[in-house]
């Protein structure tokens, strides 16, 4: 401990943050600044009897002591599931912001210490953070599962909103997170989710690119992926693309290629895709320039007032748009609460990258906050800081010396059980 | 002096540089300097000072401008960084005094400063939550017909969870089991109970001065109330209101427009009274002149009378201080209604100034709303006598200048002015009724 250490309060014990979301689950240790790795919250399900290529075989294989479902194969993070496989089911182990499939997210843990900690799990506390409307069930068997599989020797468990607002220097906001599957707004109140006025949509990310993809289709453009695709001509603009396909093993699952494609989808969604500041014009929205995209295929155009068109869809619904989440969220809160939250609705997720997100949510939170409030919208500018603002807000956590308090240590765990968790992690 | 030694730990004595070995150090080279170079007999200084005197090293291999080489900073061959030796570091075992489990975590920490107390302990702070038994509740708390024991039990829980954070108390309350409790509720009952310990305690331990904080519920609830209402209000009602509020400011903007124009009017219609009665006078001064001019040939014009003019203008109702009436623009001090209004003008405010000394009276009173009131009438009193008082000393003087003239026209005759219109020698005060009655004669 030394006299600096002292002075920012920080003391760093070697503690892991986990940090589960739908798209990733972003890992790493503790007070440094971003996650050493983003792991796709996807796990890759093959069978055994096959051989895979000889310089794939470094995936964790790892014996499933499910008797139901022995003889399987998982396959973790990108460089994994990506290669195309034939029988690879993809399944995701994540449901409506919780843990849903254990078993599967074990696979993930396992691979995260063998390949990314590369440490014993007995040596680092963890830090989980969840889903503001996690239930107390599976927080239980979360305590269970890293204390009983893991050993670790301390645990901790935090909403996710709350670390977003600890991230941006603030223990009262008004976070709103837009994800992959969820748009949320969540009030945090002195470092405490007031979890009586959370609200939820399931507009997110993928609902984008379900929209894309709807567009494009009626379109008639071809979206075959990248991986399928061995070489591609120049062409001209709006021409029928000219390519060779790769040979694929036989009996690609449908899942597989769905998530293939959802890849491109959103890459697409990143470069095109933006929201106006005011509710969507066919006029304004044409005189902004257009954007150019090339698909995989080769075939590329222009996009004008369209990319407007999809994107708005985060926020014409009258009941489900961003700003309707957030206004709703503070007029479900105390009265004494709701000048403080407007002062600070700090804003996180992969989702809000989406170009003029946060200047439309402004927009619209004017409009329905009361006249005479002093609205502040907190938005880190970096795509890092923005998509893993969770993660960063448990590093800063976990290293900061006063929390080293709160940790359920294993004697704990040992003494009271799991339950203890709805108590100390609150 | 570090260097790879020191990064490999390999032993080595000590070198460490500390004050004392830097000074004797550098003692030592400038006797060595003063050795080798010495000036040849006859040279002068100043060309001596040109010549290269250096202890003839070789030039530097690399800059050693450190903060320690300060003024004999280029002229070392080696570099020294740092007047210490490095301290260690190391990941050692600490407890924290703050956790109840004694459990052991690991840290970084210098190998010098050991087996100190866990640095961030010392901020576990813990609010006193009060704690009762059974049978205190039994006996003193059951109290409030709202509130079962089993609901207070549940309240003093979360409080000590959530450190009286209130709002999230109410956040999670278990509304399943206890049923709902709003805030107020829960702050009220909270404060309640605790009063009652504390009391309980006081008498016990007898003299802890601790003040019971006493929570106004209904005062709060209405509060919040408000506050929901404010909350609540619809764009429209929001417009609506702010619609009112320019139409009352226009309406009032119209009435005084109204009020300064009767104003005008009312100065417009007396002024017009004036001159017809001027002209009136004239015409019958002018006339009874002209039988005089028959009558005596020689007959001097008459002068305009000033007194009539300033008596009139008194009566007209220029008298007194209009104060502005501060109603309307919001706060203000009630002493800012003392304030002289800005119309009046320096003559008049000298003259108030005068007055005031004269009748010794405090010139800035204590602004009650009585005093207030009290005080500007009496400042504008004052004005309105010292303005009489003007108006008197002009008639007298008419009236001596009249005498004068009548005797230098008729000489041996005196005019005998009756008693009444002579300059009275009593208190002010009493004479407004005289002065009335000169300009009454007067006019």
């Amino acid at each position: 401990m030394s006299s600096g250490g002292m002075l920012y309060g920080g003391d760093e014990i070697g503690a892991l943050v986990f940090d589960p979301g739908h798209h990733s689950l972003r890992v790493g240790y503790a007070q440094e600044d971003t996650p050493k790795a983003e792991i796709p919250s996807v796990v890759g399900v093959g069978q055994t009897d096959e051989q895979p290529d000889t310089n794939m075989d470094i995936e964790t294989k790892i014996e499933n002591n499910n008797v139901t479902q022995g003889g399987k194969k998982y396959y973790v993070d990108t460089n994994y599931i990506n290669v195309p496989r034939s029988h690879l089911e993809v399944q995701t182990y994540m449901k409506d912001g919780m843990i849903d499939n254990w078993d599967l997210f074990e696979k993930v843990i396992d691979y995260t210490y063998a390949k990314i900690v590369q440490s014993e799990s007995v040596y680092h506390p963890v830090l989980f953070s969840e889903a503001s409307w996690n239930v107390r069930n599976n927080r239980e068997k979360l305590i269970e599962l890293m204390f009983e599989k893991y050993n670790v020797p301390a645990f901790f468990l935090v909403k996710n909103a709350v670390l977003a607002a600890f991230a941006s220097g603030r223990a009262t906001a008004l976070v709103v997170d837009s994800g992959a599957t969820h748009t949320s707004a969540v009030p945090v109140h002195e470092g405490y989710v007031l979890s009586q006025a959370v609200v939820k949509s399931p507009l997110g990310g993928d609902y984008l690119s379900m929209k894309c993809r709807e567009y494009l289709e009626g379109q008639k453009i071809d979206m075959t992926p990248v991986y399928k695709i061995a070489s591609k001509d120049v062409i001209k603009e709006r021409d029928v693309p000219r390519y060779t396909t790769r040979t694929m093993p036989d009996s690609l699952t449908n899942s597989w290629q769905n998530y293939m494609l959802k890849a491109m989808l959103q890459d697409f969604q990143i470069n095109v895709l933006q929201v106006l500041e005011n509710p969507f014009d066919e006029r304004a929205a044409s005189q902004i320039p257009t954007v150019h995209y090339e698909f995989p295929t080769g075939y590329h155009q222009e996009f004008g007032s369209e990319r407007f068109k999809l994107a708005e869809s985060l926020f014409d619904h009258t009941m489900l748009g961003a700003g309707q989440l957030a206004s709703t969220s503070v007029g479900m809160c105390d009265a004494d609460v709701r000048m403080s939250l407007f002062g600070s609705v700090v804003i996180t997720g992969g989702n809000t990258l989406l170009a003029g997100f946060p200047d439309r949510l402004n927009r619209d939170l004017q409009h329905r906050a009361p006249s005479n409030t002093r609205l502040k919208m907190i938005s880190a500018n970096g795509s890092v800081e923005r998509r893993f603002g969770a993660w960063i807000g448990g590093s800063i956590l976990a290293s900061i010396g006063t929390f080293q308090q709160m940790w359920i240590s294993s004697q704990e765990y040992d003494e009271s059980g799991k339950s203890q968790v709805e108590r100390k992690c609150p | 002096m570090s260097d790879i030694r020191d990064i490999m730990e390999m032993e080595r004595p000590s070198t460490e540089v500390n004050r004392d070995s830097f000074l004797a150090n550098k003692k030592q080279r400038q006797f060595e300097r003063a050795k080798t170079t010495k000036r040849p007999e006859g040279m002068h200084r100043e060309v001596f000072a040109l010549l290269y005197n250096d202890n003839k090293d070789a030039p530097p291999l690399l800059p050693t401008d450190t903060a320690l080489g300060i003024g004999s900073g280029y002229k070392q061959t080696k570099a020294r960084l740092g007047m210490k030796n490095v301290r260690k570091w190391e990941w050692a075992p600490f407890s924290n005094p703050a956790r109840t489990d004694g459990a052991v975590f690991h840290h970084w920490k210098r190998a010098s400063d050991d087996n100190r107390e866990y640095p961030f302990a010392k901020f576990n702070k813990q609010l006193q939550i009060p704690t009762y038994t059974i049978n205190d509740y039994t006996t003193h708390l059951r109290t409030n017909n709202d509130w079962t024991k089993a609901q207070t039990d549940h309240l003093f829980d979360l409080a000590k969870r959530f450190d009286l954070r209130f709002i999230v108390m109410a956040d999670r309350w278990d509304r399943q089991d206890y049923g709902h409790k709003s805030i107020e509720d829960m702050k009220d009952r909270y404060y309640e109970v605790s009063g009652i310990l504390q009391k309980l305690k006081g008498v016990t331990t007898a003299g802890s001065d601790k003040k019971l904080y006493t929570f106004d519920a209904e005062h709060e609830r209405k509060r919040k109330d408000q506050l929901n209402k404010l909350f609540d209000r619809t764009p429209e009602q929001v417009e609506e209101e702010q619609m009112l509020l320019n139409e009352m400011k226009k309406i009032d903007a119209k009435k005084r427009e109204r009020e300064r124009k009767t104003q005008d009017l009312q100065k417009l219609i007396s002024q017009a009274d004036r001159e017809e009665e001027r002209s009136a006078q004239n015409l019958q001064n002018s006339r009874k002149h002209e039988k005089k001019l028959y009558k005596k040939k020689l007959q001097s014009q008459p002068r305009p009378s000033r007194a009539e003019s300033v008596v009139n203008a008194i009566e007209i109702g220029s008298t007194g201080i209009k104060f502005s009436d501060l109603r309307g623009s919001g706060v203000s001090l009630r002493s800012q209604k003392m304030k002289l209004p800005a119309n009046v003008g320096q003559k008049k405010v000298k003259a108030l100034e005068q007055a005031i000394l004269e009748f010794k009276v405090d010139p800035s009173p204590p602004p009650t709303d009585e005093i207030c009131n009290a005080f500007n009438e009496l400042r504008s009193d004052m004005v309105l006598l010292c303005e009489l008082r003007s108006a008197l000393s002009t008639c007298v003087y008419e009236l001596e200048s009249l005498k004068h003239q009548y005797e230098a026209d008729c000489p041996g005759k005196t005019l005998n002015i009756p008693p009444a219109l002579q300059q009275p020698e009593e208190d002010e005060s009493k004479n407004i009724d005289g002065i009335s009655d000169i300009s009454l004669r007067e006019a």
